[in-house]
């Protein structure tokens, strides 16, 4: 049995922390979704009556092919840290146990200067006449510097760069509790290793394959300030159409709709995390 | 297969993502104003960082600001983890589901609901509406952090304790906390990392009464090359690892 | 010990960084790269009076930020152009500006005050003047450029530059087409949209933060730049040329405004005031090439300035240029989306 006397504290950190979750989290996202159906105003960036206009305008042929390139660039990038951290994963997992940690640690001093800074020492990289460019033209590689900054390429260069250590620390979680023993079985009862990849390593390790891409796919649709910087503010993703509609246009329904899409992208993603999750039991991370 | 072919391709991968960041470190010291050739080793850049008075302030307004903000969100991310661990409690899967959702969060989704709440409170922006939002995203962090190491402690430590007749209080004090401390310091350190790389909610949240860098640094780099830029990257990376050194320094004296 | 160390980090942390008497503060909210540093610096020894500067890169952005923050006083001091001028006066967002407490207004160009956009300047005190017009980097294009049409030729695919600026890019297109740079007919705003839209191929990047780096940087050869952004590029890079386009160049004039709430607007005037000083306000105009409206400063520039056809334009120059004015919230929403549909368009 409980003393009266634990109650106290349990009541102040429950109060505290739903509090802050109820007034920070639920609060805001609720008015962000009333905002949605609300009209437009211009003296007080919001104002009754309701309507679905801003929905409407989502559904404009040239706002879904803004979406649909923002989407395919953030699928583009999730796909080239998918195909350059599973392995990468894979190979850290192999590396002796003391040493993982000081490349774990690895990974996170990049964060320590801030993001938009490295984001401009990418620029230095790939101007036109940047250090790549450099490079290549001495070592006769190209003949004429190759147009890097300011293209689509440049801003999935620079998602897959910001992004990558998020699709390779779920990734590097599930290679770690990956059992010897299940390879080793899978190997005794006569599996090669391409049977065995597809079979067993594939399907345990698909939880931290879908952690990973959540954690890449909706920042790649939100970093604004890539395409502003790497893309010449072209090549838009739907952060930009957010941001502008809040801190540009001011009109907050159509932002406010625009970020309940990625809401609901981000609610599918979660929900096809969880399924993953239930195949392979409880345990399977 | 051979141990070195894994292993390349670590280094290789390693060395593309610390390219910009020795790019950076590397120009800093370069006296050349067009910033694409080498023109020799200066100091020149931080000279006239230090000389800018309000990047000056910017820089200590920020890390002011991840200092506060992972100090806050660890404490209430390591109190939220010892209420999921020990409580039953009606409403901890909501919980659970709200902190995860705010995890996965794009930021832009949570910078834009917080800027449409501080104004509906008529919160100034400035130094509190930054610690709040910036607390916000750092909690999840932690709180899963310290869950991970709760989960791989022994049940009977506390039992044993109560049985002393230390109530919960005197028992989380002594007992609980210095097994935890290494995922609290851990959780410090991720809130701390996260507040510092910031800049899509410091972008919305933020006020003239408190200048953090991005919004400093955005318009900067977007005026063009600004080799003040590398010198403060440069000083934000020694500051952060500094900061490590002193926690991993803290932590091993607290063991003995 | 340990508990004491704490307590002081604490009370330092309460305190904020220094218990030192705060200094007077002037929050300017300008334009990038719009006043040199040697100006505010000496603003700040004559009257010590700290100056924070920030930035914006387009009217839109200085006016939606302003609104956001209207009820915490943040800004004393912002540079709208001319025609938003007129929309945040209309709004009731600026304070009347105490000319009492003005020297040096009458050094003003009679030409530049008392516009349409204020009446008798109540609420702004014009700063610098300037147009955007076309440059050209000499060293790599060959053949003339002349006027905005030549900007769709092909042999510009993907070298060109506009700025980030939504009026300035559709005057491009409205003037191309025959239209005024000011429409508010929305066909002929979807119609500059469609014509703009055949450029956008060719266009490699928007920047309005500084118009003058994508063609130091080597990154674009063609396309739309501000006056003084030319003039301060030419340093770098001789070759960048300054052209008045046959269409007729975009003419605009940037204004001093208090915001309703400002904090300080005792600064604010000092400021105002001490940037109507002919010699401060020559100064501005040599180092960063626009304009200035104060007419004893020009006598004061250099001839090589004051000479300068890209910062001070000739008559000739001047044929079929079009200010630009204010067209109403309803026009401006129509314009800001074939604005974005045109930003976002492959």
């Amino acid at each position: 049995m409980r003393s009266a006397l634990q109650q106290p504290f349990k009541t102040a950190v429950l109060v505290l922390v739903w509090g802050w979750l109820l007034f920070l989290v639920f609060t805001p996202n609720l008015l962000v979704v009333g905002a949605s159906v609300m009209t437009r105003d211009p003296g007080s960036f919001i104002a009754l009556p309701f309507s679905l206009d801003a929905y409407r305008q989502l559904l404009n042929p040239l706002y879904l092919e803004v979406f649909l390139h923002s989407l395919y660039m953030a699928a583009m990038t999730t796909l080239c840290c998918l195909l350059i951290g599973y392995p990468f994963a894979w190979a850290l997992s192999k590396v002796p146990k003391q040493r993982q940690m000081l490349l774990i640690f690895l990974l996170i001093v990049p964060f320590w200067t801030n993001s938009l800074v490295r984001t401009y020492a990418l620029k230095l990289i790939l101007a036109t006449n940047g250090l790549l460019n450099n490079a290549l033209l001495g070592l006769g590689v190209i003949e004429e510097p190759v147009r890097l900054l300011y293209t689509e390429g440049a801003v999935i260069i620079g998602l897959v760069y910001l992004l990558l250590p998020f699709m390779i620390l779920p990734l590097y979680s599930v290679f770690d509790d990956l059992r010897e023993d299940y390879l080793r079985a899978s190997h005794d009862l006569g599996a090669g290793r391409w049977p065995t990849f597809i079979h067993v390593i594939v399907p345990l390790t698909l939880p931290g394959v879908l952690a990973g891409i959540m954690l890449v796919l909706l920042p790649a649709m939100g970093l604004f300030f890539v395409p502003d910087i790497l893309g010449g503010s072209r090549n838009l993703l739907v952060g930009n159409v957010i941001k502008n509609q809040f801190l540009d246009a001011r009109n907050w329904p159509f932002g406010a709709a625009a970020s309940i899409l990625l809401t609901l992208a981000m609610a599918f993603l979660m929900f096809a995390h969880k399924l993953s999750k239930k195949r392979l039991g409880e345990d399977g991370v | 297969m051979s141990r070195w072919l894994p292993r390349g391709y670590l280094a290789i991968v390693y060395g593309l993502l610390y390219a910009p960041i020795i790019v950076l470190v590397v120009f800093s010291f370069n006296d050349s104003r067009t910033g694409y050739e080498w023109g020799g080793l200066s100091w020149r850049w931080y000279e006239s960082l230090f000389n800018n008075r309000a990047m000056v302030e910017a820089m200590w307004n920020s890390l002011w600001l991840a200092l506060s903000a992972a100090t806050v969100s660890t404490l209430i991310g390591a109190l939220t983890a010892l209420a999921l661990h020990r409580y039953r409690f009606r409403g901890k899967k909501v919980l659970n589901g709200m902190l995860f959702v705010v995890m996965m969060s794009p930021e832009i989704v949570l910078a834009i609901s917080l800027l449409a709440l501080f104004l509906l409170v008529g919160l100034q922006l400035g130094y509190v509406s930054l610690l709040l939002a910036h607390v916000t995203f750092c909690l999840p962090f932690v709180v899963i952090t310290v869950m991970a190491r709760l989960s791989g402690f022994d049940e009977r430590l506390p039992e044993a304790a109560r049985d002393l007749g230390a109530n919960d209080f005197t028992m989380t004090r002594t007992v609980l906390i210095p097994v935890i401390m290494p995922a609290l310091l851990a959780g410090w350190l991720l809130g701390f990392t996260l507040s510092l790389d910031d800049v899509v909610v410091s972008t919305f949240v933020s006020g003239p009464s408190y200048e953090i860098l991005p919004l400093r640094i955005y318009s900067m780099v977007r005026v063009g090359l600004k080799p003040e830029v590398n010198a403060l990257g440069t000083l934000l990376l020694v500051f952060s690892l500094v900061m490590l050194m002193l926690s991993q320094w803290i932590l091993t004296r607290s063991k003995q | 010990m340990k508990k004491i160390a704490l307590a002081s980090l604490l009370a330092v942390g309460l305190t904020g960084c220094g218990g030192s008497e705060e200094p007077e503060v002037l929050n300017l909210y300008n334009w990038s790269e719009y006043m040199p540093q040697e100006v505010l610096d000496r603003f700040t020894e004559e009257t010590g009076i700290q100056v924070v500067y920030t930035t914006y890169d387009s009217n839109e952005a200085m006016y939606a930020r302003l609104k956001l923050l209207d009820d915490s006083a943040a800004y004393d001091l912002a540079v709208p152009s001319t025609y938003y001028v007129s929309k945040m006066r209309q709004e009731d967002l600026l304070m009347p500006i105490d000319r009492s407490k003005i020297e040096g207004f009458d050094n003003l160009d009679p030409e530049l005050v008392n516009l349409d956009i204020d009446p008798d300047n109540q609420y702004s005190v014009p700063y610098l003047w300037g147009t955007t017009g076309l440059a050209v980097d000499t060293g790599d294009v060959e053949g003339d450029v002349t006027a905005w049409e030549d900007l769709w030729d092909e042999r510009f695919e993907g070298q060109v530059m506009l700025t980030n600026d939504m009026r300035e890019v559709f005057h491009v297109g409205l003037r191309v087409l025959g239209y005024s740079g000011n429409s508010t007919n929305p066909d002929e705003i979807e119609e500059a949209y469609e014509k703009l839209s055949e450029l956008m191929p060719s266009v490699r990047t928007f920047n309005s933060d500084a118009p003058r780096m994508p063609y130091l940087e080597g990154e674009t050869e063609v396309g739309m730049i501000w006056n003084g952004e030319a003039v301060m590029g030419r340093d770098a890079l001789p070759t960048l040329e300054y052209v008045y386009p046959e269409e007729g160049i975009i003419a605009w004039l940037d204004s001093f405004v208090i915001p309703k709430n400002a904090k300080n607007p005792d600064a604010a005037h000092e400021f105002i005031n001490f940037m109507l000083k002919p010699e401060i306000a020559a100064l501005i105009s040599e180092e960063i090439g626009y304009a200035t409206p104060n007419l004893p400063a020009r006598d004061l520039l250099p001839d090589e300035v004051a000479d300068d056809r890209a910062s001070y334009p000739t008559a000739e120059d001047m044929v079929n240029a079009e200010f630009q004015t204010d067209i109403g919230d309803e026009a401006l929403q129509v314009y800001a989306k074939y604005w974005e549909m045109l930003k976002s368009g492959q």
